[in-house]
């Protein structure tokens, strides 16, 4: 074992009124005035050389002070961490650069901080300027340097160290696709060759491709660990039961609030284009859209989804005032505004008359193939003649997890050959 | 003892901040790294003022007297103040990347030994324009007094610099805990102005040895006394055992702290 994390226990006291000058901590012992905020409540695990763990869980939950904690930068309060060999930790990459000097000097001057020598350094550095690409550049003053020039000399050293451990945090970030993918590319020669790594990361397919074990801490403790894909399941279920009870305890607001064209209860990830600000609901309300339940195949309510699960739609209505004909209709937005795809009961060729009273509408979808990332739905009931009912222009937002890492809006499902004239 | 190992391990960091510390602390100043040396010239300048014209001290070449003891001095005192800023002067990188603690005061305490080292050479040279007799035979005492003098620089920088942490208060009390230190070690006038019955007080401060130290070789021309170099010798032990194992105590919070 490479890696022992043995009980582990951190707390952080939270000062709401901090004074570390001696005049305050003589004279206000007693008035000292903190609560305990329990980060870590005993993690353990370990790990096998070469292996690599992803850590998952919200933000908050600790798995960020769990890296810290392994880098050294904090100790634990209690349990044990050891680490055989050199650890590179790509957390706060180019943290020690200095600015006035050339990349090259930093190179030095960073991988020294890594405990390298001077010799080992001079073996190592035109590795580390070729992963870079920095080419020409690497002379020019690390002030003059665009940020992605920077992540990336900062991720070239700390990849090229000949670390035994190494822990990264959300580096997935670095630079632009290719060198990502060139990242990606080291990760795996390196963890081919025996580097053991622990990574934190949102990126759920990150953890499902890359880890061999994937840890969810949640609330200081190992909720589950082992096989990635089970832990992300479980991951995600758990998130989407939460975010479900958290719309649920919005739903019980006030109503005035809630009726309110402009949304008070604005998300802070929620795009701040002048659309969304703009009516969230409109129309006069004769046939009302009470609600919407989007159910993932077992049934179960989710916002959450994996690409080829399928999904359902349940639209409740309520008749106020019977109208003429009744047609009802769904559309998904990119959280960019842009319509993916959208279709009503008229547009494919069903007729409503009569509905009742309420009830609810299902319509379902063998799966979303979309790319990964967040959506939103809209929804609406009309009438016959297109007068609208009642619409919902974000009624709510959903995810989309998947382990294609192709891009744009579509996932087609596809195969690729190689069919070579030298034949 | 595996710290230890780790602080060899992270030799080329301490070269690099030495480096660096050097290069760029006179960095855009017009005399530049002449600095060096205007600075405690200017510092003998004024001592010599006071002691040679206004409070005669009667003692014989009082500049040279006093500049063999002025120049290590400057050395600790820097170790007490400078020494105090090296961990929260640089808590952008304690707080985010891993490193033995221990390199940043090693560094600075470094540099200033260096600096030290470039002011014998103008020590040497006043020691020779004096007149004075000189005595090469126990010039090479010089070596272990100063290797002494480095660790008990050290040790109290590792004290400062950790408890600075902890109490930022330290870093102003530091300037006046300096002018004390200095009055109270016979840099300014020899030990043997003491009253008989303060002397063993007098004894216990680590830089009395050192100052007196210094002083035999090159005022006096003559070998130190056994008991100043085991003196010497003894109180570098404890600081630097004493600093290093407060320094490991401490070290553990600093990136919470700061």
């Amino acid at each position: 074992m490479v890696i022992r994390v043995n009980d582990v226990r951190k707390k952080f006291k939270i000062y709401h009124d901090k004074g570390s000058s001696l005049k305050e901590r003589l004279l206000f012992t007693k008035r000292y005035n903190f609560g305990e905020h329990h980060v870590l409540n005993g993690i353990s695990f370990q790990a096998e050389r070469g292996e690599s763990i992803g850590l998952i869980g919200e933000n908050g939950c600790g798995k960020s002070t769990l890296l810290k904690l392994m880098t050294r930068i904090m100790y634990p309060d209690s349990g044990s961490i050891e680490i055989d060999g050199r650890v590179s930790s790509l957390i706060e990459l180019g943290a020690g650069f200095h600015p006035h000097m050339s990349g090259r000097e930093n190179i030095y001057t960073n991988a020294a901080i890594f405990g390298l020598n001077r010799a080992e350094i001079n073996m190592r550095v035109k590795d580390i300027i070729d992963f870079s690409e920095l080419g020409e550049y690497i002379d020019s003053p690390v002030r003059t340097y665009s940020s992605g020039m920077y992540m990336r000399l900062a991720f070239s050293v700390a990849i090229n160290v000949d670390a035994d451990v190494l822990l990264i945090d959300e580096i997935l970030a670095v630079g632009d696709a290719n060198f990502q993918a060139k990242c990606f590319e080291k990760l795996r020669e390196l963890k081919a060759a025996g580097v053991t790594s622990v990574i934190v990361t949102h990126d759920m397919g990150t953890i499902e491709k890359f880890c061999t074990q994937a840890l969810w801490i949640n609330d200081g403790v190992v909720e589950a660990s082992g096989n990635p894909s089970d832990v992300v399941r479980r991951y995600l279920a758990f998130m989407s039961d939460k975010h479900f009870a958290q719309a649920a305890a919005r739903e019980q607001a006030p109503e005035e609030a809630k009726s309110q064209p402009e949304n008070t209860e604005q998300d802070p990830d929620e795009p701040m284009d002048t659309s969304s600000k703009a009516v969230k609901r409109f129309g006069p309300r004769h046939v009302e859209i009470t609600g919407v339940d989007m159910k993932n195949g077992d049934g179960v309510s989710r916002t959450v989804f994996l690409p080829d699960e399928s999904v359902a739609l349940d639209i409740h209505y309520k008749v106020n005032k019977p109208v003429e004909g009744y047609v009802f209709g769904y559309a998904i937005h990119t959280m960019e505004g842009v319509n993916v795809s959208g279709s009503n009961t008229q547009l494919d060729n069903l007729n409503f008359t009569d509905v009742g009273e309420s009830g609810y509408i299902e319509v379902e979808f063998e799966k979303l193939p979309l790319v990964s990332g967040r959506y939103v739905l809209q929804v609406a009931v009309s009438d016959n003649n297109g007068r609208v009912m009642d619409y919902h222009t974000n009624y709510t937002r959903f995810e989309i997890i998947s382990e294609d890492r192709g891009v744009g809006i579509a996932r087609l499902s596809r195969k690729w050959s190689v069919v070579s004239d030298d034949a | 003892m595996k710290i230890l190992k780790e602080i060899y391990d992270y030799r080329e960091m301490i070269f690099t901040l030495v480096r660096k510390d050097l290069r760029g602390r006179y960095l855009g100043t017009a005399l530049g790294f002449l600095w060096t040396f205007v600075n405690p010239l200017l510092q003998l300048l004024v001592y010599n003022i006071v002691f040679s014209f206004v409070m005669r001290s009667g003692i014989d070449k009082y500049y040279l007297f006093l500049f063999v003891a002025l120049i290590p001095w400057i050395f600790m005192s820097s170790c007490l103040t400078g020494g105090s800023m090296s961990i929260v002067g640089d808590s952008s990188m304690v707080t985010k990347i891993y490193f033995p603690r221990e390199v940043l005061p090693i560094a600075y305490v470094t540099s200033c030994f260096v600096n030290m080292l470039l002011c014998f050479i103008v020590v040497f040279l006043v020691v020779f324009i004096s007149g004075i007799p000189v005595n090469f035979a126990v010039w090479p005492y010089l070596l272990p007094v100063m290797a002494v003098e480095y660790l008990i620089g050290l040790g109290i920088a590792f004290i400062s610099s950790a408890v600075t942490v902890y109490f930022r208060d330290l870093q102003h009390i530091l300037g006046i805990v300096a002018m004390a230190w200095q009055f109270l070690s016979p840099v300014l006038y020899s030990i043997d102005l003491v009253p008989e019955q303060a002397r063993p007080i007098f004894m216990l401060n680590p830089m009395t040895p050192v100052i007196t130290a210094y002083r035999d070789i090159l005022y006096n021309a003559q070998a130190p006394t056994m008991q100043t170099l085991t003196m010497a010798f003894f109180f570098g032990i404890l600081v630097i055992v004493f600093g290093f194992l407060l320094f490991g105590r401490l070290k553990r919070g600093f990136a919470e702290e700061l």
